[in-house]
């Protein structure tokens, strides 16, 4: 096992290295150009034997990716913010043609105003497309969930796509400790990629057919449960991996220290570690506070979620995007969720645009959250560092 | 309140004719709506079109399942799909065919109106649009609407669209048609027809939106396939062959969009008039006119 210090764009790089992709068609975008100039180096180089395909838009990028992973490579592509909103289009076909992609897309926030740092708003309306999405808390997991994220996808009961969705700069240029599994390591975790149908002129299949209304809602629902179906795989994958690397993400949803919590909050991305030292620190002072770390909001976890809360007395959800006059999309996913909880539940939106969300900030989200317990009036939305107040 | 539903081919107008009963309803003081249902298929392929005709405003925005008035575009659509389906028995129908109502079986039995509407369309205004025809059947058949009305929806719709000249052709299609419609009882000898379509369960979908080559599901007997659809079964035209005056230079076989002539292995031809949609491509190409149009659905040989 290598150790190296690097950014998380060069981890998932690493990743999709090391899950040895074949097909590479990409546009760059920041914050996402490190991953596709290491990934064009390396095949350059002959480390990597993949084919790399520059491309005009983020457009083509997707329908080549679509080409590739039908005629039966494993396909890999990465994109952020305007280039994501590009390939919406296209992002549709994948799922229901069932074709396992995996995409890093480095949030950024979509414009006017136009910016260059994170927020959700690219990726959270994609969770419509039926692609599958985790967010990444920092850059060892980066690696380890493109790896993780091949299995997933190309497990004969899932055959969906996922896309991984990292913070512009927090992760994407902040270097860390990352660990590299072996090669031979991830060869026996990972196996060939084996497609349902294959493009090949020997033997022509109809790819994309048109379907009446007689045959297109079956289909949706089809893909529906397959969505849902995904849930116990991603599961037993990371249960899977961390037992060859000692790593465990815990699949869908993880906590920190819940067991006892009277309060919680429920936060996804970079983050989840600023509210872990906050949670440290509430702790040291005696209070009972805690940590949900969503990961996956495709497919959402909504019974492990139950289970999560059941003994809480309120519960805040952060959200760095927004769907304007409609809260925040997690909020939104989680109250849904816990509709029959009986829970208080706060949405707490924060570091939008990139606004740097502090220690300072998440604390004041769990000083909120603690005043609501037992009120199940209480204020529902909460903004966090805006001026003038909410 | 009257549901009315028209059965005919892509091409055939009927989508117009509902629009114009509805416009001729509204004429007369009703409320009326009229919408088409597209498949996948193209010119040719069986559509559907519905209006409804009220005394108050309508608001329900379904396909008609059980008409009080069945319109019938095309007499070959009686084999492949069940038209009759749903007509009320105190219903009535509207046949464009050259047989009297008690030839036709319906599946159901109503009162019937026939009309050669293809002879009428092609003798008015020169071309298989039977849809004004047949407008003006179903103003002896279905007594609420005036042929008057009608005519003045045809003037309106067509006349704005295509010109007057052409509403003027069309409306009297619509008023020969309506003296020469034959009413009397369709029959119900048969039961109606059944569709072969594969309508799985969502998990009986082979998951990937993908058809092998040989699929039998889904291209074959799937809404819109070849084996319900007899392509060749909306032609107005024949091509009839001459074995004798062929000179086997290829060129019908080599120029026919729907692939339908078969090159024998003298290079003779043979026709797959299933698929033949009665273009006439083969019988303009042929050098030497072994090849001659001949009106109405034959198969030879
Ligand atoms: S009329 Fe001739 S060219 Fe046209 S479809 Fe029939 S056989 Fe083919
Ligand atoms: S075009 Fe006429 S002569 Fe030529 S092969 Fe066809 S039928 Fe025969």
């Amino acid at each position: 096992m290598a150790m190296k210090v690097i950014s998380a764009d060069h981890a998932v790089a690493y990743g999709a290295k090391l899950s040895r992709v074949e097909v590479v068609p990409a546009f760059p975008i920041t914050p996402q150009t490190l991953i596709v100039e290491l990934l064009a180096e390396l095949i350059n180089d002959g480390e990597l034997d993949a084919h790399f395909m520059p491309v005009e838009s983020e457009h083509s990028a997707m329908s080549a990716a679509i080409g590739a992973s039908a005629a039966g490579a494993r396909t890999f592509t990465a994109t952020s913010s305007q280039g994501l909103a590009l390939m919406h289009e296209m992002l549709y076909a994948v799922p229901q043609n069932r074709l396992p992609i995996v995409m890093a897309n480095v949030n950024r926030s979509l414009g006017a105003a136009s910016g260059i740092w994170v927020e959700y708003n690219d990726s959270m309306p994609e969770r419509e497309s039926g692609w599958l999405q985790v967010y990444i808390e920092d850059n060892q997991e980066a690696l380890d969930m493109i790896i993780q994220a091949y299995r997933i996808a190309e497990d004969r009961n899932v055959m969906l796509p996922i896309m991984v969705c990292l913070d512009g700069f927090v992760l994407s240029h902040t270097v860390e400790r990352v660990d590299l599994p072996d090669q031979n390591l991830v060869d026996s975790f990972l196996p060939k990629f084996r497609p349902l149908h294959v493009l090949d002129p020997d033997e022509p299949v109809t790819m994309n057919p048109i379907a009446p209304p007689e045959y297109a809602m079956e289909m949706r629902y089809q893909l529906d449960r397959a969505i849902e179906g995904a849930k116990s795989v991603i599961n037993a994958v990371d249960h899977e991996y961390s037992s060859l690397t000692s790593r465990s993400y815990g699949g869908l949803i993880d906590s920190y220290h819940l067991e006892d919590a009277e309060i919680a909050l429920l936060t996804l991305g970079t983050v989840t570690s600023t509210a872990r030292a906050v949670v440290d620190y509430l702790r040291a002072k005696g209070k009972k506070a805690g940590l949900i770390k969503l990961r996956f909001i495709r497919p959402f976890p909504a019974e492990e979620l139950k289970l999560f809360v059941r003994d809480l007395k309120a519960l805040g959800v952060f959200d760095r995007s927004l769907s304007f006059n409609g809260y925040g999309p997690v909020f939104t996913e989680v109250r849904n969720a816990l509709y029959q909880e009986g829970i208080p539940i706060t949405n707490h939106i924060a570091g939008l645009g990139g606004r740097d969300v502090s220690f300072k900030e998440a604390l004041e989200m769990f000083q909120v959250i603690e005043k609501n317990a037992g009120n199940e009036k209480g204020m529902v939305c909460y903004w966090h560092g805006l001026r003038g107040g909410s | 309140m009257y549901e009315i539903r028209f059965h005919g081919r892509g091409g055939q107008g009927a989508v117009m004719a509902a629009q114009a009963l509805a416009e001729a309803a509204v004429l007369e003081g009703y409320f009326a709506q009229a919408f088409p249902y597209f498949g996948a298929e193209r010119r040719g392929a069986p559509v559907r079109a519905f209006a409804r005709i009220d005394k108050e405003k309508i608001r329900v925005k379904s396909q008609v399942y059980e008409p009080d008035i069945l319109v019938v575009l095309d007499e070959s659509l009686l084999e492949i799909d069940p038209v009759g389906e749903g007509l009320k028995p105190s219903g009535k129908a509207v046949i464009n065919t050259t047989k009297m109502p008690e030839e036709i079986d319906l599946g159901v039995e109503v009162e019937c109106g026939t009309v050669d509407a293809t002879g009428i369309a092609l003798e008015s205004i020169k071309a298989p649009i039977v849809n004004t025809a047949i407008l003006g059947a179903l103003a002896r058949v279905f007594d609420v609407i005036s042929l008057e009305s009608i005519l003045n929806a045809i003037m309106n719709r067509f006349g704005e669209k295509l010109g007057h000249q052409s509403g003027v052709m069309n409306a009297e299609a619509a008023r020969i048609a309506y003296l020469r419609t034959k009413i009397g009882r369709c029959s119900a000898r048969r039961q109606l027809a059944k569709t072969k379509v594969w309508l799985p369960a969502w998990y009986e979908i082979p998951p990937g939106n993908a058809l092998p080559q040989h699929a039998i599901e889904g291209v074959l007997i799937g809404p819109g396939s070849m084996v319900q659809n007899y392509t060749g079964t909306w032609r107005t035209q024949t091509p009839h062959y001459t074995k004798d005056k062929c000179i086997r230079c290829l060129r019908c076989w080599f120029s026919c969009p729907e692939g339908c002539i078969e090159r024998m292995e003298d290079d003779y031809e043979r026709w797959d008039y299933r698929y033949c949609k009665g273009c006439g491509i083969c019988a303009q190409v042929c050098p030497v006119n072994a090849i001659e149009m001949i009106r109405g659905v034959h198969e030879w040989q």
